[in-house]
């Protein structure tokens, strides 16, 4: 019983970081219909500035901001480059960021190596109703439910969330009503490259990460965004931690073999799912 | 004759060129003929099928597997290169059959996953050499003549491109490739005109995994040595790049895309191991010019870089362009 606590503590705190990295994605695809492949190169980025300023002597905290913020300016600049011609359709904007997450490997390696990193995160175990896990995981989940909530108060409450959502449910009578939609989607993949970057420099002292990581971060973020059907927030919070909670049991009963696997074929299965539901997906216009 | 010149061309090129190439470049030209058969099924799938695969790698890893296992257990070599695009087709039926119902990014990703799976099933599949790879793949042999010069392979590669482009011509050219075209336009327009969508997409996906097959079944003979790290999913992203950088729909395209792609990288690697130059300058070097090379072409030069270039050299411009080259 202790042992299922801890898997599945474990596990949302796992599935809070693919959260983060599928809101990230959710919130880019409402507004700007782009599917961002670069969302998992954010997480890379941003964990390898903050273990650079940590090693630098930087205070806890602050080293983090840092690559948060990082993640934020990358995603402005990967926004730039996919979305800043106009014309450019998403089908085009995704083989360009799927180029710029190509593209990060190349800075990664320049700046950092090509070798795993980590930091230490929250010292120490931590005894729950009897399980006994590392401390750090708490701290992933007390971190990302406030975020969350936060982005539920933006999208709903504010002027400029409200203005994000117009776009995302209508692009043209976004427009119509005077909102820059091109200037709101920038803002969009400044928000989701933020919130890679948080899913990075949180996940970091748990699981560490090398220039490729962001392969297995964007599957995972994709898998649990696709739930919602990639415009949902709420499911893809849902699916992140259900995803965590599947995998993290997967390995602890499994024998650790096939952890991969679980999220994958689940992923599988709901798009093949979806799709036989509704038919084939409508034709994008060209 | 006019419509065979590309061809007799391409042949001309792929007989001459090897014996005058130094040894050394020779590996190259292997690996280069190979990315361009996997290419050019895959800008088959993209072009005329319209659809993203993020991988195509695994449908060369599957082929390559499948000549290295039979090869090492004893099935003559030959048998075991024919068996490689049957059994990668195989595969692409029986995968192709849920999953081509996605479209567009969410079968970007289904491919992605299913190329993630099959690299962690090979990781732990003791009986295909697990995590360390495949070893001992004996070379190619016909009968009791062996293969074992790297000037044989070069042949080899060739003679596999070449059935790949033939057959993609012939196909493009087919009642089935009309309907494709149509299709890739607009689905609804070419299933109200009667064109059997499903059917075709699939046989698309099918072949153009043969020709991947194949064109691993003769990598596996050419190593000798398969591992699951062979096949990243990175492979799968040049094969992407390749194809939109030569330009999706046509049959120079992959072939230009492939050339361009492995001799820049080739260029950039020789200059990364200079004496003097740090030792990551290779790996950044080769994924800077992936990704820039993409992201230029898709913005600026979306047809890629065929159909300009053969637009300029049509001699009748007052008849449209043919589709194809």
């Amino acid at each position: 019983m202790s042992d299922l606590i801890g898997y599945l503590v474990t596990g949302l705190g796992i599935g809070a970081g693919f959260a983060l990295v599928a809101s990230g994605l959710v919130a880019i695809y409402r507004v700007t219909r782009v599917v961002n492949f670069a969302q998992g190169a954010f997480a890379v980025l941003a964990a390898m500035l903050a273990a650079s300023l940590l090693g630098a002597g930087v205070p806890h905290g602050l080293a983090e901001l840092g690559g948060v913020t990082l993640g934020a300016l990358t995603g402005l600049i990967v926004g730039a480059v996919a979305i800043g011609r106009p014309g450019t359709s998403p089908g085009t904007s995704l083989i360009v960021t799927l180029g710029l997450g190509v593209l990060a490997y190349a800075v990664e390696i320049l700046i950092w190596g090509d070798q795993p990193r980590s930091y230490p995160g929250v010292p120490g175990v931590a005894d729950l109703a009897g399980a006994r896990l590392q401390a750090h995981y708490l701290l992933i989940i007390a971190v990302t439910a406030p975020v969350f909530a936060l982005m539920a108060w933006f999208f709903t409450r504010t002027d400029l969330g409200r203005a994000l959502s117009a776009c995302a449910s209508n692009r043209y009578a976004a427009q119509v009503v005077g909102i820059d939609v091109r200037r709101m989607g920038l803002l969009a993949f400044t928000i989701g490259g933020a919130l890679g970057g948080l899913a990075g420099v949180l996940t970091t002292p748990v699981q560490q990460v090398t220039f490729d990581s962001d392969v297995a971060l964007i599957v995972n973020g994709f898998a649990a965004a696709v739930l919602g059907g990639l415009t949902r927030p709420v499911i893809a919070l849902a699916g992140g931690l259900l995803l965590g909670v599947a995998q993290t049991l997967a390995a602890g009963y499994g024998g650790g073999a096939y952890q991969v696997e679980v999220a994958l074929v689940l992923m599988l299965t709901v798009m093949i799912v979806q799709a036989a539901r509704t038919g084939p997906v409508a034709e994008t216009a060209r | 004759m006019r419509r065979r010149l590309p061809a007799v061309l391409l042949l001309a090129v792929l007989t001459l060129l090897p014996p005058l190439l130094p040894e050394r470049h020779l590996a190259t030209f292997v690996l280069l003929a190979l990315a361009a058969t996997v290419t050019v099924g895959v800008s088959l799938l993209m072009g005329y099928a319209g659809q993203v695969s993020l991988g195509q790698a695994s449908f060369y890893a599957i082929g390559a597997y499948a000549a290295g296992l039979l090869a090492v257990h004893g099935v003559p070599p030959l048998l075991g290169l024919l068996a490689a695009p049957v059994i990668a087709a195989v595969a692409a039926t029986l995968l192709g059959a849920p999953l081509l119902r996605l479209r567009g990014h969410h079968l970007a990703f289904a491919t992605l996953a299913v190329q993630l799976i099959l690299l962690s099933l090979l990781a732990q599949a003791d009986w295909a050499g697990g995590a360390i790879g495949l070893q001992g793949i004996p070379r190619f042999s016909i009968g009791g003549f062996e293969l074992r010069e790297d000037l044989g392979y070069a042949y080899a590669a060739g003679f596999v491109l070449m059935i790949a482009v033939l057959i993609a011509r012939n196909v493009i050219e087919s009642r089935a490739g009309r309907g494709m075209r149509a299709a890739a336009t607009s689905e609804t327009a070419a299933a109200a005109s009667g064109v059997a969508i499903g059917g075709y997409r699939l046989a698309v996906f099918a072949l153009s995994a043969a020709f991947a097959g194949l064109a691993g079944g003769v990598y596996a003979f050419y190593l000798g040595y398969l591992a699951p790290g062979s096949f990243p999913v990175l492979l799968s992203i040049e094969f992407v790049v390749m194809a939109v950088v030569g330009g999706l729909g046509t049959i120079a395209g992959p072939l230009v895309g492939a050339s361009v792609i492995v001799l820049l990288v080739q260029a950039l690697n020789t200059l990364g191991t200079q004496p003097g130059m740090p030792g990551y300058a290779p790996a950044v070097l080769s994924y800077a010019v992936y990704a820039i090379v993409l992201i230029v072409c898709v913005l600026y030069l979306p047809k890629g870089l065929v159909p300009p270039i053969r637009d300029r050299l049509s001699v009748r411009p007052a008849t449209p362009a043919p589709d194809h080259v």
